[in-house]
């Protein structure tokens, strides 16, 4: 095998392979990227036994063939090369050792046979739709941050994706929680996903398909999908992901329908003032949210540190009540309402309130209080 | 082989298997005999670590010739005089300890009461009836057991070294002889005495003092708090060890319930959750503890050596023990062991390695494991410089405006690391990092319970908690009302369920169940409240050790004199989270005796 390829080609497609495989493995193998130099063009592949991502490539081929070698290293060769250069990558079937030739430069790394190399994708999945990229990346990015971390609900590390029949329109949802809050986003259904069951995508994969998202120049996303693989592939790149197996809970009985109390108020100015309270606020991350008419007052105190308060104006007209909640949590779903004003909905200070955007009928995120 | 009744050489052996397990059960057995009547002095003889033989002989009543006969039948005793088991005033009272030793050895008792001509003697081997004979001796009784296990060579087979048998006798003597400071008692092994204890002139608690000192040594004695507690029908006295006094292992731990000698799990359990913050969890408290419970509220009637026993209310026990000895603790907090083998000191040229590895001796010398920067290559002569520079603060005239407490005045800092204060007497050294790190703490700990609860984050979506087993499930609700103020919120879920509504916000997003399970088992061993304050307090312990001053940061004379006068108010300042000290002592007569001054 031996190719000559652009070094900026090469680095931007090394950095899709290096982020999907593990700094450490078990299995030798999983360290490297898979080469392969066809015909026309060169395939890259990279996986940790979960996620798996092929790349196409443009390159001038020498002599097809294919290898293994490990990404990080040659990651971090390629970045360190000089810009503009060409490099020139060989595999002589004889040697065992993948070289790496740019202009003065010469690296030989050890490589493990391609035979050795799992692969996950290849089958064909059953359903299959079309998505624009910035309607995705806009669901990605407001449930993103409300999925948990924490391993033992293993079915909570991931967004839940599904097509929701509500009434005429045809939506699918995305909705994440960590059991503290959700976030529930919906975009219209695209056509071939009627047919899609309820599947949850795993952290690791949403965030790698968002990077992905700004890397590309396509506007659109093919996905296709079976009980338990997702692939998104746009242009030459394609990244194929298995399904968390488990039941996603039903997310739909903790959004309350009966929140009668409504405050209407600047996003801006509430993140703003929220932002400067949460200074003082201890390692719980509580404050208050105190509302009156057409104002709340927003107060943290700790013993240790003292205490702050900011008043923000509001629309509001249902008696006093007093909230806890933590400033963290709050700030995550205020970051992600692009319209001016939000519209936060509750019946008293111990159980959920909703969050809208007031120009945004799309999203809904339900945030539980703290006790203070 | 049809079903019939084991002969009765068969059924004592059995029973002896119960009680007699080695020469140290003998022992005790024979011991406490010797108390229940009324001696005042005990000598015990061993030859071959007890194998060959054992001799108790004691000054006590004694017994006259148809005793003497009854004694070695079984389920013979003078100790249940109303036939009630649950009013035991004895030691022993079930008439099995002489017929079981007698079935595994020759067995010769010799005793003579005060009041009769002669002396008796009785000789028994096995099966076969004693033959008693007159005897010549003064008043009290003398047991003979010669080649104990002959007829069970199983059990001998199974016996330990002399060496270690030997001082399976020593620790048990010892443990009675701790709770009977009104008697004297001797230990003889092959010619050797190992203990000899005497008794003391003065009243009964002075007498413990000094029985005290001479069994667990003089360190126990200087390093170690009284204490005195007293609720309902139970009693707490004794003394239990600073913190930075500990060992490896729990077996010096000696707790008596009305004077007999117990290692009882539900004690030994509330000891650790006594001393839960201020040791490392592999480290254990020295202590001597008598309880005195009205013998109605206790069965010491559950364990063949009576080495457990079952209170009537064990919860009530258990939270006297931990609150008295948290109490005791808190008032002592911010003392650490002075105590330092001056010899180790002056023998520093053995290699360190050497000293560090060997547990025994580290524990004495636990606060000087600390410097090691000391023996840390230099690097380079910058750094050297730097490393070397003590920061002297020479700043005398200041100092008396300063309100110096027992840890003194800071005298200077070194290695930007360890603060020196001088008291009246000694030398401080004072880990800055460590001491700290306790200040912060308990501040923490105080805030976390200032208020009427904790912060709590509601659940979303509530965890239920379906696989604990019933008891586990009954002990977690039994509590839910004072979980609740530490901000775990369980209720009832269905048949066998639990449900997790609100958690403490300190602990963040965290996986419940394993929390709830945690509990429920910790609970069992520590009881109650302390498993969660224990997680809640280890979550501060972590953001205390992040939140204070550390090693490598120079302190001006202000800081250091700060940490010291905080320290004395701190509770528990002796040991940082860890359970390492935070501050060494060396006396000043110490110091002279490094200098060969004295």
């Amino acid at each position: 095998m031996k190719f000559i390829i652009e070094r900026s080609t090469l680095l931007k497609t090394l950095s899709h392979m290096q982020s999907i495989v593990e700094k450490r493995n078990t299995i030798p193998v999983l360290s490297n990227v898979r080469i392969e130099a066809l015909a026309d063009s060169i395939s890259f592949k990279a996986t940790d036994m979960d996620t798996e991502i092929t790349e196409i490539v443009d390159a001038k081929i020498v002599e097809t063939g294919a290898t293994t070698a490990p990404a990080h290293m040659l990651y971090d060769i390629v970045r360190k090369l000089s810009d503009g250069s060409e490099v020139e990558i060989a595999f002589p079937d004889d040697k065992g050792q993948l070289t790496i030739a740019s202009g003065k430069s010469k690296f030989s790394l050890s490589c493990i046979g391609v035979e050795d190399f799992p692969v996950i994708s290849g089958d064909k999945l059953p359903v299959e739709f079309v998505m624009s990229k910035e309607e995705l990346k806009d669901v990605i990015d407001r449930t993103k941050f409300a999925v948990s971390t924490e391993e033992t609900r293993y079915y909570l590390n991931g967004i839940y994706v599904h097509a929701k029949n509500e009434g005429e329109t045809k939506v699918l949802r995305v909705v994440a929680t960590d059991g503290h809050r959700l976030a529930c986003v919906e975009s219209p259904l695209p056509k071939g996903a009627e047919s899609m069951a309820g599947v949850i995508i795993p952290r690791k994969t949403v965030a790698e398909v968002r990077k992905l998202f700004d890397d590309v120049s396509v506007e659109e996303v093919n996905v296709s999908l079976s009980e338990n693989k997702i692939r998104f592939s746009m242009e030459d790149v394609s990244l194929t992901s298995k399904l968390i197996d488990g039941t996603y809970p039903d997310y739909e009985r903790v959004i309350p329908t009966d929140n009668d109390k409504e405050l209407e108020l600047n996003v801006k100015e509430l993140s703003a003032a929220v932002d400067r309270v949460s200074v003082v606020a201890e390692r719980t991350r509580a404050i208050k949210v105190l509302t009156s008419k057409n104002k709340v007052v927003i107060t943290t105190s700790s013993p240790d540190l003292g205490s702050a308060m900011e008043e923000v104006e509001a629309k509001y007209d249902n008696g006093n009540l007093e909230i806890g909640y933590n400033f963290r949590y709050l700030l995550d779903i205020l970051n992600e309402v692009k319209g001016d004003s939000v519209r936060i909905s509750f019946t008293d200070g111990s159980s959920p309130s909703v969050i809208h955007d007031t120009s945004d009928a799309s999203a809904i995120y339900v945030l539980m209080p703290m006790r203070v | 082989m049809p079903i019939r009744i084991l002969p009765s050489n068969l059924v004592n052996q059995i029973a002896a298997g119960e009680v007699i397990e080695r020469p140290a059960s003998v022992v005790k057995e024979l011991v406490e005999n010797s108390i229940d009547a009324g001696a005042t002095s005990i000598d015990v003889t061993l030859v071959d670590g007890g194998k060959s033989l054992i001799v108790v002989a004691d000054n006590g009543k004694g017994m006259n010739k148809e005793e003497l006969a009854l004694a070695i039948k079984r389920h013979a005793t003078s100790k249940l005089p109303s036939d009630d088991l649950f009013n035991i005033n004895f030691l022993g009272f079930r008439g099995e300890a002489l017929p079981s030793i007698s079935s595994v050895s020759k067995l010769s008792v010799t005793s003579r009461q005060e009041n009769s001509e002669s002396g008796w003697k009785i000789e028994v081997c096995g099966e076969e009836e004693g033959k008693i004979s007159p005897a010549a001796y003064n008043q009290g009784t003398r047991i003979e057991v010669r080649d104990l296990f002959y007829s069970t060579p199983a059990r001998l087979k199974f016996l330990k070294s002399e060496s270690s048998e030997t001082s399976a006798c020593v620790d048990i003597l010892n443990r009675i002889a701790l709770a009977n400071p009104q008697i004297s008692f001797s230990l003889t092994a092959d010619d050797r005495k190992k203990i000899s204890l005497k008794t003391t002139e003065e009243d009964l608690f002075d007498a413990r003092i000094k029985r005290i000192e001479g069994i667990m040594g003089r360190e126990f004695a200087e390093n170690s708090i009284l204490i005195n507690a007293e609720r309902e029908s139970v009693k707490i006295s004794g003394y239990v060890s600073l913190p930075t006094l500990n060992k490896a292992n729990s077996l010096s731990q000696y707790l008596f319930v009305n004077n007999r000698p117990v290692r009882d799990k539900l004690l030994l359990g509330a000891m650790k959750g006594a001393y839960q913050d201020v040791l490392a969890s592999n480290r254990y408290p020295m202590a001597v503890l008598f309880f005195d419970v009205n013998p109605n509220y206790v069965d010491v009637n559950v364990h063949p050596a009576k080495a457990e026993v079952r209170f009537y209310d064990s919860a009530h026990v258990r939270g006297l023990l931990v609150s008295a000895v948290r109490h005791g603790l808190s008032e002592q907090g911010n003392k650490t062991a002075n105590t330092l083998d001056i010899a180790q000191f002056v023998h520093e040229e053995l290699p360190r390695s050497a000293m560090l590895s060997e547990p025994s001796r580290s524990n004495l010398f636990q606060g000087f494991q600390a410097p090691r920067s000391v023996y840390r290559p230099q690097s380079s002569f910058v750094e050297m410089e730097s490393r070397l520079s003590v920061q002297v603060e020479d700043r005398n005239f200041e100092e008396e405006s300063v309100s110096s407490g027992v840890l003194g005045v800071p005298k200077a800092q070194f290695h930007d690391t360890y603060v020196i204060s001088q008291t009246e007497d000694s030398i401080i050294i004072i880990d800055q990092h460590a001491s700290h790190e306790r200040i912060v703490m308990e501040k923490m700990k105080a805030n976390l319970l200032k208020g009427d609860k904790v912060a709590t984050q509601i659940l979303l979506i509530p965890e239920i908690v379906d696989d604990l087993s019933m008891s586990e499930r009954t002990r977690v609700l039994e509590v839910a009302d004072e979980m609740q103020k530490l901000g775990l919120v369980i209720e009832e879920f269905g048949v066998n369920g639990l449900i997790v509504r609100e958690v403490p916000a300190l602990i963040g997003e965290c996986d419940v169940q394993k929390l709830v399970h945690n509990l429920a088992e910790e609970m069992s061993e520590w009881g109650k409240e302390y498993a969660l304050t224990d997680k809640l307090h280890h979550i501060c312990a972590t953001m205390a050790c992040h939140g204070s001053v550390r090693a490598g940061r120079r302190l001006n004379f202000e800081e250091m004199s700060r940490l010291l006068r905080d320290m004395e108010k701190t509770e528990f300042s002796g040991q940082c989270n860890h359970g390492r000290p935070t501050y060494v002592e060396l006396k000043l007569k110490d110091i002279e005796k490094l200098f060969n001054r004295r």
